[in-house]
């Protein structure tokens, strides 16, 4: 009896103790915040505003898992560049970039989705913010740089998006082609119509013009700033066909002292190191730790150095032969041949291997840089076009001769527009060779009305084979070596799960 | 009961003086086991007696008289007294043993007293295959339950759906786990003494909260008798690589499928010039098999000891087990040792403590996902190994080399590792006081710690994205629970009525956390985190699940005819937010067992008869903390400073997903040789957790709802039968046949997922796993190329035309198969001669449809040309010339052909010869001469062939919803084994 005593005490302590273990039953989450909570502090905010750029760089879960190619400044680049005429397709892949080359998009193509997704994710991120921010009083100078940061952040992003899923500004009527939607608090209801292309040209200038007079206090060329604010401006009315606010935006950051062109000798280490360069305006920090390897840097579909990477899309043939003419051209150093041992040019698939290096080096590594968002070479740029457009040939002239002393073509510049050629046809050619890979091209020939020409050999071409390709002439007869400026496949479509849960957006025809 | 005894020896006395003889002899059971306490009788007489504690008895007999053997449970048996003084017998277990106790976890009923849907497996019958998981063990064994086996590596485990699937969410989509009566726990097979799959809402309302998806109860062996008993048993055998239909084209017909890339558009014929001019006639000659140099035979095998026995209140059963089984890949393998000790103590008569310990180590290799794809892809032109026969180092710049992608898996698998291993301890300690005649305490109690680590290595020396820098990743994963279940239990019987239940409370604390570190830029020669010189990255964090629950249960019966279960539980879990985290399970259970009827008596054929009826609701909580909450992720970092990026949308409603199960069965037997278990139910899961896909341009893809409803619905018959039955010669046979139907009702909107291209439905009306895709419509016999369906609809949305396209965009996804089966099931058979057995069992299931996505690659219609093919499956055929009807498209004319559409999409209905054992147990006399108590030998062969139409590796693929695995889609994947074993079982 004394032993059943004795068990039945321990029985009861042991009890007692296992109620109190039990403990509430509230679990927080080891490495997250709750949204509620951000305000608090202006950590909270730095943090967040910090993710905001970060999503640029990471590969943000989607479908529920993190693939690799996911990563909104590869698909970004790849969206663009790869539907132009300055990267060849070499082979042909299951990743949707593909896509691109061979204009067969479709609403659930992974890129184009995950790319409007995550784009709408940093907009949520910069609204949460913006929501913060936005009616507190007596802000100090670091809460009024990341008030403005975020504004930017939401700008340019917007932008981005309008440039991919709407028409050019100038085609057709803005005020009635459907733009994109425009989030502007991160408390929306989550159906949304798209706004038209005029609305979002307006709401991204706005959002862009808040950011300019906030931002006073610069964090470094990795963050949004007063001047970068003014290069956007300079690109967005450029886009819009306000030449004259575009040359004032541009004469702004020119102006503003902050940046000097690379020179001929320091432009073919730019890319590798353009944190620390002085054209930079804004570039995404990428530090070895976001190194993507080859299954997700924005190098590794243009370069490999035998094992880095794929290494299948090329520096096209018709942006080879206009640069072919100054083999002395710096810019050249961002293209390289892939020769065989006996000496002629490598081939894959039947194509010549010219690989692209604007996004290797960083640090030696070929999958590593930090891609620039904006430079000062862009602002001389925009300048030109804007002259080019108001009929200004000399202004125009002087910018782009600008750029070429600083490329090592010193001795070719230009005096006079020559023969045969407008002053437009000479700035979209300097920008198309300076800003080659950089994503602006399909852009520049949108918002001129010039087709997209693509007559040269690659997998763009529907059904080729290794066995069609003869180098020694042009393809001839083939589909899609031309796609007009006006064709509705240059949209991307608005993927399929915006469609699905959002019944008050529109899909693009 | 002493006067009998004293009666019997008094008798004994007497006949032994008017010449009868003495026999003696040992009773046992189907394993061998000595039986104490069975009865002998000299049949037509009084005179009797029963085997003592080692399953001895003696009894006077003379010459002609016959021996009656019997124990409750068992068949009787009749051997006539001839010259021998010692008669061993064998019983053989009563197919319908309604005594026979079954495990439910929380509480033991006799089979008589359950009223719902309940299936037993015994250990000797889990004993068919040798594997070290219990899913290939129940394979086609048991009805309602659905076993697939969709990879052979090494440790892998079988996936298993009890009565069809009842959620949509990602994550697990198999049963609950109990051993030893207590949720969740680890065991070793060898160690199990039954295992018990609950399947109705009766049974399983007492796991209710977490018993959506079905309950296998596992049972480990305690002691079994007095007297220690030893036993050994060891499995050898060998596994070979199971490819299916599958086979990869040698060098000659990888050189005759290339020139179709010659045959020009116009006249058909392939330029032969050109051709040779770009492929030399030598790769003809070139015959490298990728597939063959990778997979080897390789080496299982399986050493168990135990040993048990009882002194005074000490009861223990030790077992040690070692399990070590190579893979066929190259360097893949598995290893476990497990150790169990089980002990009871009988302190007084009326208080007893078990304590239960099971400490498992294992250790794994496993592969690269695209080592196994590059082993598949590459040429049989290329030489996997130079001239000293080490695997080649291969690089985009290596000359001559012809496969796509210029990689050599065999020098990466060489230069790398990808290795895991793991502890885990299991500490059971139960308490149990009679504290009166018909009440009882007990409290059962469990810590369980488990850790477990990856190691994952690439060698600066292998080709690659690593090549120059090595890469090192090394996670750390601990698990730690605590779970306290704390029961009365009461009985009464007040003559013809008898009530039985419980009631108490349980609380389950569960912890993990992980740590995990990469880094790049290491030593040659070194695989360690420490020298990792670049590019580390430390990721780590922590969680945690708390369960609350209060429980009970009523058992009713009258006279053994009428019963009555009702059972109800309240659960609170932290996965969901402060308002709706509590929820209800009751359940209600009733049975009549007809044979127990006055009115049955004089029916003797019938020996079963038993009408069942179940209804009640069990729950899943089953996605992880904090779903409910709106977050911001610190998990990432910018410019090497923190950084938050929007993680979760919040949604304080979310709450259980819900079953209503109902369930009526009927257990019928004759003969006491035929047993008949019909079952049909209507399972129905209400307010689905699923992921309700968001607008895009909210920044949030999904929200954590609840929405929607499927339900199952089924029949489920098992069948058995002694069909021959004598003393030397035994025939049985048993099948089961499920057929469970699936369908989806009240989502909001269709959910479509995608993972690789491919795309299913989850929409009102249709079932789960139904695939949404273009529908291919063959090859263009004039053009040669591709066709899809293109449907036009008007414009209230009805199909007006569906015509044939060769666009692929105008292709509209249709609905083209599903991945569930209509039926499957099982069937063995098992012949018995004297000391000889032979058992076959098979498997089948019919009516499921396979995406065969490895195909896309492997018959790429020359948009791969450096990619090898498999070799075409009869009836397969490409297109030549204008007018060929055929089944592959011309090389010349595949625009998108081997995009993602019904062209991928096969049967996958199989007949599967499972498992053939052939085993011999030695006879009585020749082990008592070796001093033991039981030897056999047996061999055995596991998968040993599949009848199938589908063409690829097995028809049996993944019917798990994760994230990058999809359903009834077959991916590059570890072929099954083929086994085949041989096993030795002494006891002593």
């Amino acid at each position: 009896m004394k032993k059943i005593l004795k068990i039945n005490i321990i029985g009861l302590a042991a009890f007692l103790m296992i109620l109190q273990s039990c403990g509430k039953m509230d679990v927080s989450p080891s490495d997250k915040v709750t949204t509620g909570s951000i305000s608090n502090s202006t950590d909270g905010i730095i943090n967040v505003t910090n993710g905001n750029y970060a999503m640029f760089k990471d590969v943000v879960s989607f479908n529920g898992f993190k693939d690799d190619n996911n990563e909104y400044l590869r698909q970004y680049f790849q969206m663009s560049t790869f539907a132009g005429d300055n990267i060849v397709c070499g082979s042909r892949t299951e990743d949707p970039l593909y896509y691109s080359f061979t204009y067969t998009h479709s609403p659930s193509q992974a890129n184009a989705r995950y790319f409007w997704y995550v784009s709408y994710k940093i907009i949520n991120g910069a609204n949460t913010v913006i929501d913060i921010l936005k009616n507190k009083k007596g802000k100090d100078a670091l809460n009024r740089q990341l008030e403005g940061e975020n504004y930017f952040l939401r700008a340019f992003c917007t932008f981005n998006l309008v440039r991919f899923y709407a028409k050019p500004y100038n085609e057709g009527d803005p005020s009635v082609n459907p733009g994109v939607i425009l989030r502007k608090s991160a408390e929306e209801p989550s159906a949304k119509a798209r706004a038209s292309v005029k609305e979002t040209y307006d709401f991204v200038l706005s959002d862009l013009k808040k950011a300019a007079a906030l931002m006073d206090e610069s964090r470094g060329k990795a963050y949004a700033s007063k001047e970068a604010a003014w290069a956007m401006l300079s690109r967005v009315y450029l886009y819009k066909g306000d030449y004259d606010n575009c040359i004032a935006y541009s004469d702004s950051v020119i102006n503003s002292g902050k940046f000097t062109l690379e020179t001929s000798a320091s432009f073919p280490t730019y890319f590798a190191n353009a944190l620390n360069r002085s054209e930079t305006i804004w570039a995404i920090a990428f530090t070895p730790a976001d190194n993507r390897g080859k299954f997700g840097s924005i190098a590794s579909m243009v370069y490999s150095d035998g094992n880095s990477g794929w290494g299948e899309e090329f520096a096209s043939k018709s942006l080879r032969t206009i640069m072919s003419k100054h083999l002395n051209d710096v810019r050249w150093s961002y293209i390289d041949t892939l020769y065989t041992d006996n000496g002629s040019i490598a081939k894959k698939n039947g194509i010549e291997i010219f690989y692209i290096t604007k996004f290797s080096f960083q640090d030696g590594d070929p999958n590593l840089s930090s891609p620039v968002m904006f430079r000062l070479a862009e602002m001389y740029l925009n300048r030109a076009e804007a002259y080019a457009h108001k009929g200004n040939v000399n202004s125009a002239l002087a910018d782009v001769n600008k750029i070429r002393k600083n490329r090592g073509l010193q001795n070719s510049l230009y005096t006079s527009v020559p023969t045969g050629k407008t002053i437009l046809d000479i700035v979209l050619n300097e920008r198309r060779i300076e800003l080659a890979f950089e994503g602006p091209r399909l852009f520049d020939l949108l918002r001129n009305h010039r087709d997209i020409v693509r007559n040269y050999w690659g997998y763009h071409i529907p059904g080729l084979t290794v066995s069609d390709i003869d180098l020694s002439h042009p393809p001839t007869g083939y589909p899609n070596l031309v796609i007009p400026w006006n064709s509705s496949k240059v949209q991307y479509y608005i993927p399929v799960d915006e469609i699905l849960a959002n019944p008050l957006c529109v899909q693009n025809p | 009961m002493l006067m009998k005894k004293i009666l019997l020896i008094m008798i004994g006395v007497f006949f032994f003086s008017t010449g009868f003889a003495q026999i003696t002899g040992k009773i046992f059971d189907e394993n061998g086991e000595p039986i104490p306490g069975a009865t002998v009788m000299v049949k037509g007489t009084s005179n009797g007696t029963t085997t003592n504690s080692d399953g001895k008895y003696s009894i006077e007999a003379k010459t002609g008289d016959i021996l009656v053997f019997s124990y409750l449970g068992y068949q009787r048996q009749e051997i006539s007294v001839k010259t021998k003084n010692i008669i061993n017998v064998y019983l053989t277990p009563k197919i319908i043993n309604m005594k026979e106790v079954v495990v439910l976890g929380y509480s033991n009923k006799t089979k008589t007293e359950i009223s719902s849907a309940v299936s037993v497996v015994k250990a000797a019958e889990l004993k068919t295959v040798t594997t070290n998981d219990i899913g290939k063990m129940i394979e086609g064994k048991v009805a309602g339950v659905q076993v697939v086996t969709s990879s052979g590596e090494p440790g892998s485990e079988a996936q298993i759906r009890i009565r069809g699937v009842s959620t949509i969410k990602p994550g697990n989509q198999g049963p609950l786990y109990v051993v030893d009566g207590v949720i969740g726990g680890n065991y070793d097979p060898n160690d199990i003494a039954s295992v018990t799959i609950l399947k109705g809402a009766g049974a399983t309302g007492l796991y209710g909260a977490r018993a959506n998806k079905g309950v296998i109860i596992i049972t480990t062996k305690t002691a079994q008798q007095s007297k220690p008993s030893f036993e050994f048993k060891t499995s050898i055998g060998v596994r070979i690589a199971d490819q299916g239909h599958l086979k990869m084209m040698d060098g000659l017909q990888f050189y005759n499928t290339t020139k179709e890339l010659y045959r020009d558009t116009i006249n058909h014929k392939i330029d032969l010039v050109k051709f040779y001019r770009d492929y030399p006639r030598e790769l003809s000659t070139r015959n490298y098999n990728w597939v063959d140099d990778a997979f080897n035979p390789a080496l299982v095998q399986n050493y168990y000891l135990s040993a048990n026995g009882r002194k005074g209140g000490f009861s223990y059963y030790l077992a040690g087990t070692y399990y070590d089984e190579d893979g066929t890949f190259m360097k893949t393998g598995y290893k476990k040792g497990n150790v169990r000790l089980n002990t009871k103590y009988q302190f007084s008569k009326n208080i007893s403590l078990k304590n239960n310990i099971n400490i498992s180590n294992d250790y794994g290799s496993s592969y690269d996902y695209m080592d196994l794809y590059y082993t598949y892809l590459n040429l049989p032109w290329d030489n996997p190994y130079d001239s000293t026969g080490a695997p080649r180092y291969v690089d985009g710049k290596t000359k001559g080399w012809w496969s796509r992608d210029h990689i050599n898996p065999f020098n990466t698998i060489k230069n790398s590792d990808h290795n895991y291993s793991g502890f885990s301890l299991d500490y059971d300690i139960v308490f149990n006081w009679n504290i009166t005649k018909w009440l009882s305490f007990n409290s059962a109690n469990r810590l369980s710690y488990s850790t477990s680590k990856s190691h994952d290595f690439v060698s600066p020396v292998a080709a690659g994205t690593y090549h120059g820098k090595g890469y090192i990743h090394e996670r750390q994963d601990n698990w730690k629970s605590f779970i306290t279940t704390n029961l009365l239990k009461f009985k009464f019987q007040l003559k013809k009525h008898s009530i039985d239940g419980l009631a108490g409370f349980e609380v389950n604390n569960s912890y993990n956390n992980f740590i995990s570190v990469e880094g790049k830029g290491l030593p040659v020669g070194f695989d360690v985190p420490a020298v990792a010189s670049s590019e580390q990255i430390i990721n780590g964090s922590n969680s945690k699940e708390i369960f609350r629950s209060l429980i009970s249960q009523v058992n009713y019966n009258y006279n053994s005819q009428y019963f009555l279960t009702a059972s109800f539980r309240a659960d609170a879990t932290s996965n969901f937010p402060p308002d709706s985290r509590i929820a209800y399970f009751p359940s209600i259970a009733a049975s009549w067992l007809v044979t127990n009827m006055e009115f049955m008596k004089p029916v003797t054929k019938i020996n079963l008869l038993k009408l069942r009826l179940s209804y009640g609701l069990t729950g899943d909580p089953d996605i992880g903390a904090s779903r409910y909450m709106g977050l911001f992720s610190l998990n990432t970092q910018y410019n090497n400073y923190p950084a938050a990026f929007p993680y979760q949308l919040q949604n304080y409603h979310l709450t259980w997903e819900r079953t209503n199960e109902m369930d009526l069965g009927i257990d019928f037997g004759m003969f006491n040789r035929i047993n008949l278990t019909v079952d049909i139910y209507n399972n129905i899961t209400n307010n689905l957790l699923v992921l309700a896909s968001q607008p895009l341009s909210q920044g949030f893809q999904y929200r954590w709802e609840n929405g929607g409803t499927v339900t199952n619905k089924g029949i489920e018959i098992s069948l058995g039968g002694q069909i021959i039955d004598k003393k030397d010669f035994n025939w049985s046979l048993n099948v089961n046949f499920s057929k469970n139907g699936n369908i989806l009702s009240g989502l909001e909107k269709p959910i479509v997922s995608t993972v690789n291209g491919i795309s299913q439905i989850y929409r009102n009306g249709a079932q789960l796993y139904t695939f949404l895709l273009p529908k291919w419509l063959g090859v263009d016999p004039q053009t040669g190329g591709p066709l899809w369906e293109k449907i036009t609809k008007d414009s209230n949305g009805n199909i007006i035309k569906r015509e044939p396209t060769s666009n692929y965009s105008e292709a509209a996804p249709q609905e083209v198969g599903h991945a569930l089966p209509d039926f499957y099931g099982g069937f063995s058979t098992a012949l018995r001669y004297k000391n000889i057995e032979l058992y076959a069992g098979f498997t089948y299931q019919y009516g499921n449809d396979v995406y065969n996505f490895v195909k896309q690659f492997m018959n790429s219609d020359g948009h791969e040309p450096y990619y090898n093919y498999m070799v075409p499956e009869s009836g397969w055929s490409r297109w030549k010339k204008p007018g060929d009807i055929a089944t592959e498209p011309s090389m010349q004319n595949n625009n998108l052909s081997t995009e993602p559409s019904s062209r991928y999409i096969e049967k996958g209905s199989f007949l599967k010869l499972n498992s053939l054992t052939f085993s011999y147990r030695f006879s009585q006399k020749i082990v008592n001469s070796m001093h033991l108590k039981g030897l056999k030998l047996s061999i055995e062969a596991n998968n040993v062939w599949t009848w199938t139409s589908y063409s690829g590796q097995n028809p049996e693929v993944t019917l798990t919803k994760a994230d990058w695995s999809m359903p009834g889609v077959s991916d590059f994947r570890y072929p099954n084994n083929k086994q085949f074993v041989f096993n030795v079982q002494i006891k002593f």
